[in-house]
């Protein structure tokens, strides 16, 4: 019943399930689901993760095989005296797995973080990548 | 019964259990009780949840001298929002771009494109002294409160006899 409710919890604080539903978490802050895009060119991949709060040094990155794993810690923000009067975010992590399906050269990804939003470029792999293929007049 | 059953709203938003009873008059009679039930979940109050109004989300704090709007704008840059305040109602609103383009295959998620939000502060605020900053995604707006707003708060000590 606990679980329940705290997932709910997390659904309403902004519109996403638990990052994680398999398994017990270590620490009781709220994990959100990085609202994400995700767009592709003939050579690479692009995330865009938003994850508003989280410093640069918060963002945690991995690649596993194909399993791709972007977590956020937010940094606890300072409200010294201050009351809530409303709330619609609640303050929480991010954490979001992907799997991909394109091989990636993992020696060239590349991760950049702006105005809370994470820009993660994933070159594809030389044997992934898209070729046109000319038609010779016969 | 408690009074809590009856409130419609009450009730759990989980669909309403069904019975695996193969008994027409049975079936037929948790059939007609599924759809009240579904009717009446129609009708839940007025939610204060995420997303009810609109992009972004604020939050709002207070201290007995300032109030504090946030607001989360990820993929924004600080000349990108407009900030105005008039008769006690502030107004939020720029335009999100699309960073993105040369792009094939594509899955959004995220919001683009113009916002507005129109938030009404609980008390009178001295104009001139509102300060605003942007950082790693979330806009911070404080406004003091003015001296006569401050002043209605009363501290009232609590005494144990």
């Amino acid at each position: 019943m606990a679980n329940e409710q705290q997932g709910t919890q997390l659904q309403t604080a902004k519109g996403q399930l638990p990052a994680s539903a398999d398994g017990e978490r270590t620490s009781t802050r709220q994990v959100f689901i990085p609202v994400t895009d995700i767009y592709e060119t003939a050579d690479r991949i692009v995330v865009l993760a938003e994850m508003p709060g989280v410093p640069p040094d918060g963002v945690d990155i991995t690649l596993e095989r194909r399993v791709l794993t972007i977590r956020g810690r937010l940094a606890t923000r300072e409200h010294g005296g201050y009351r809530q009067i409303y709330s619609e975010y609640g303050e929480g992590d991010y954490e979001r797995v992907f799997t991909l399906s394109e091989d990636i050269d993992r020696d060239r990804i590349e991760a950049s973080h702006k105005n809370g939003v994470l820009h993660l470029i994933l070159p594809k792999a030389e044997s992934a990548k898209t070729r046109k293929i000319e038609l010779k007049a016969a | 019964m408690a009074v809590r059953d009856l409130i419609p709203w009450g009730r759990s938003s989980a669909p309403a259990p069904r019975s695996e009873s193969t008994h027409p008059f049975l079936a037929l009679h948790h059939e007609m009780n599924r759809l009240f039930d579904d009717f009446w979940r129609d009708f839940s109050p007025p939610s204060f949840e995420a997303n009810s109004f609109g992009w972004p989300n604020v939050e709002l704090w207070e201290t007995d001298k300032e109030v504090k709007v946030e607001a989360e704008l990820p993929g924004l840059d600080d000349k990108d929002i407009e900030l105005l305040l008039n008769n006690g109602i502030l107004t939020i609103r720029g335009e999100k771009k699309s960073e993105s383009e040369d792009k094939n295959r594509h899955m959004s998620e995220r919001f683009y494109g113009r916002f507005e939000r129109q938030i009404a502060l609980p008390t009178e605020v001295q104009e001139d002294k509102i300060a605003a900053s942007f950082k790693k995604g979330v806009l911070t707006v404080t406004l003091p409160k003015s001296p006569e707003a401050a002043r209605k708060v009363t501290r009232i000590p609590v005494r144990a006899n």
